[in-house]
């Protein structure tokens, strides 16, 4: 048996990840058959580990495993040929193995070999009894026999593609999971702790941590650490080179991956330091910005670890999601930066007409139009803050009434009611005016002017669109006005500027309907 | 409004770097019948304030160049003229969990007039 083969078997079986799992069905009934077809009182699946041969199913042999030295799977197993040895004691190979000698007296034995489709012999599927057989099988024993062990060599194959397959769902759930968590996080540090949770659990790793680099990757500060339970936390700062020569992938973009740090070149020289922090293995995946590594996201598991290439892939995609989802935020900060500074200007500049036009208009002996501008004036820049809020996106309505009626008063004699409905930039502003508009004409000659009056503003979406309705109730008789001034052309302009206003002056109180599509407001 | 010969006019100290909204400031506490007293700054402001023990109130925007922006100030003379009664204007909405002094109001720029004035005679009553 070559070295060279053995390694490639033990690599084989790590791979397929089968030694030392439970019993399964389908390799149960193949020894079983194997027994039956060939007669004899034992039947075994032997896997060859390195130290160990392992049986994967077995009939009539009560221990699951022996020393490699005592099995006779393993002789010529390279060959992947049949092994058919008739009488054990007399072969000089199998004369002194304590199986053969020792109580259970193996004497004649038969094994098919366990090729997987990467040519690999992993073991072989094996029938024996305790009488010797001079003539062997017979051939159509032989043939089955082979057949089986085929079907065990396929059995093995389609498992291991099961497993790949089922654990490649598994890491893309959590993949999906971490980007929504991502999108739904308001601050980065949300997003790493968010994301080395997902990932130190699906990995079934022991600690999960993010942390940011100097330009030069000499230095990391743990910000975000997740741990298995009982695992210390390794926030704080670390210096690279005391833990082994591992910046230069880093600095390069490349995911540091080492299966175990005591054997691998990069960190073979510093397991103290590793072993203080209970590390055995790592993946150090680096975060880029701009083509340079800001960020590295760390895994690390207490023993010796195989990383698949898959598991490393997913720790890839991971690090892409947070860096696009830390871009995110960056440029969404700036926006928001510059949204209050363009408001900022926006309001002084209000202000600085408002002074320019009371100083101007001073003199000006009818106070009334003076005033109504100001009104106007202020009516807009309260609708200007609440858009500021949004970022200048959706203005709710309800919440832009709120602010105009705000700067007016009455509050307490309105009652508001109606879904959420979001305005765009334009409708808010244009909405406010008219809501204004409507309080003032409502003060000058309407509800507000008794002391018992009040206003119904309701809004509802129906298959027409959305209807804003305006109730004055408990005033004074209303009668149309006979010149229509600009207060009345502005709310005839309606929630877009574009008309759809119903003005009516009935016995009980002045009423006003405004229609806009849903659609026509947010754009708007 | 008339205000009595014996009774002395009350001084508002109105705090603004920009000019031209000083002056209207200004204008408008004229307007409310008191007589104001201009400052470009907090540091200027709280030259003022130790020179004239008669200013009863302060009517400042939040936005100034230098150290001092008129949250601070307004923290200072709570605690140094603890008499003093205090208006605060900003073009910014005031910063969540912005922790304003006792008897302070905040008035949102651009202000109504009618609501300045109104707030000025309660605070000089």
């Amino acid at each position: 048996m070559s070295e060279i083969q053995a390694a490639r078997r033990a690599d084989a079986l790590k791979e397929l990840a089968v030694l030392d799992t439970p019993e399964e069905q389908a390799f149960d009934d193949i020894v079983f058959i194997a027994s039956r077809t060939c007669d004899t009182p034992i039947a075994l699946i032997s896997l060859l580990d390195y130290d160990r041969q392992w049986f994967k199913a077995r009939v009539g042999l009560e221990v699951c495993q022996t020393e490699i030295a005592q099995s006779v799977c393993q002789i010529d197993v390279d060959d992947a040929e049949m092994l058919v040895i008739p009488d054990l004691t007399r072969d000089p190979r199998t004369a002194a193995n304590p199986l053969v000698t020792g109580e259970r007296a193996f004497r004649f034995y038969a094994g098919a070999p366990l090729v997987l489709r990467s040519g690999v012999v992993v073991g072989r599927l094996c029938v024996i009894d305790t009488k010797t057989r001079p003539e062997g099988l017979t051939p159509e024993q032989m043939t089955l026999l082979r057949a089986l062990g085929r079907q065990v060599s396929d059995q093995l194959d389609l498992r291991r593609a099961a497993q790949v397959s089922a654990r490649l769902l598994e890491l893309q759930t959590a993949l999906i999971e971490i980007g929504e968590r991502i999108r739904a996080s308001e601050e980065a540090v949300e997003m790493t702790s968010a994301a080395a949770a997902v990932v130190g659990r699906v990995l079934g790793v022991q600690r999960a941590s993010f942390g940011l680099v100097d330009p030069d990757v000499e230095i990391v500060d743990v910000e975000a650490d997740w741990t298995a339970p009982g695992v210390a936390s390794i926030a704080g700062r670390h210096r690279f080179d005391d833990y082994g020569t591992l910046r230069a992938d880093l600095v390069a973009g490349e995911p540091l991956v080492i299966e175990d740090v005591a054997t691998d070149h990069r960190t073979s020289a510093h397991t103290d330091a590793m072993r203080a922090l209970d590390i055995g293995a790592l993946v150090n995946m680096p975060v880029r910005d701009h083509g340079r590594t800001v960020a590295i996201f760390i895994v690390n598991a207490s023993r010796p670890r195989f990383w698949t290439p898959d598991e490393v892939l997913f720790l890839r995609s991971v690090a892409a999601r947070l860096e696009a989802g830390v871009a995110r935020l960056r440029a969404e900060r700036q926006q928001s930066v510059l949204n209050d500074e363009i408001n900022h200007r926006l309001k002084n500049m209000l202000s600085m007409v408002q002074a320019i036009a009371s100083q101007t208009l001073r003199t000006v002996s009818q106070r009334e139009p003076v005033e109504s501008f100001e009104r106007r004036l202020i009516a807009l820049s309260a609708a200007h803050d609440v858009l500021l809020q949004k970022s200048w996106k959706d203005a709710d309505l309800r919440t832009v009434a709120e602010a105009v009626i705000e700067t007016v008063g009455f509050g307490e004699r309105m009652t508001l009611d109606g879904p959420s409905v979001p305005l765009g930039a334009r409708a808010a502003l244009s909405f406010s005016l008219v809501v204004h508009e409507l309080m003032t004409n409502a003060c000058k000659y309407g509800a507000f002017c008794l002391d018992i009056g009040h206003v119904e503003l309701t809004w509802t979406i129906e298959a027409s669109g959305l209807i804003v309705r305006w109730r004055e109730r408990g005033g004074p008789l209303v009668v149309a006005p006979s010149r229509k001034g600009f207060g009345s052309k502005l709310i005839r302009l309606g929630l877009t500027g574009t008309g759809g206003t119903e003005l009516r002056y009935e016995p009980d109180g002045f009423e006003a309907d405004l229609r806009a599509s849903v659609e026509h407001l947010a754009q708007a | 409004m008339t205000i009595a010969s014996h009774t002395p006019v009350p001084i508002v100290l109105v705090v603004e770097d920009e000019p031209l909204l000083r002056l209207f400031a200004a204008q408008v506490v004229e307007d409310a019948g008191y007589e104001p007293v201009e400052a470009a700054n907090a540091a200027e402001a709280i030259a003022i304030l130790e020179s004239r023990p008669d200013i009863r109130i302060v009517f400042t925007d939040i936005d100034m160049p230098g150290g001092l922006d008129g949250i601070k100030l307004a923290a200072f003379i709570r605690d140094r003229w603890p008499p003093i009664k205090i208006i605060i204007t900003s073009g910014k909405p005031l910063p969540p969990r912005t922790v304003m002094p006792a008897e302070t109001v905040f008035f949102s720029k651009p202000y109504r007039q009618d609501r300045v004035i109104a707030l000025l005679h309660k605070m000089a009553a």
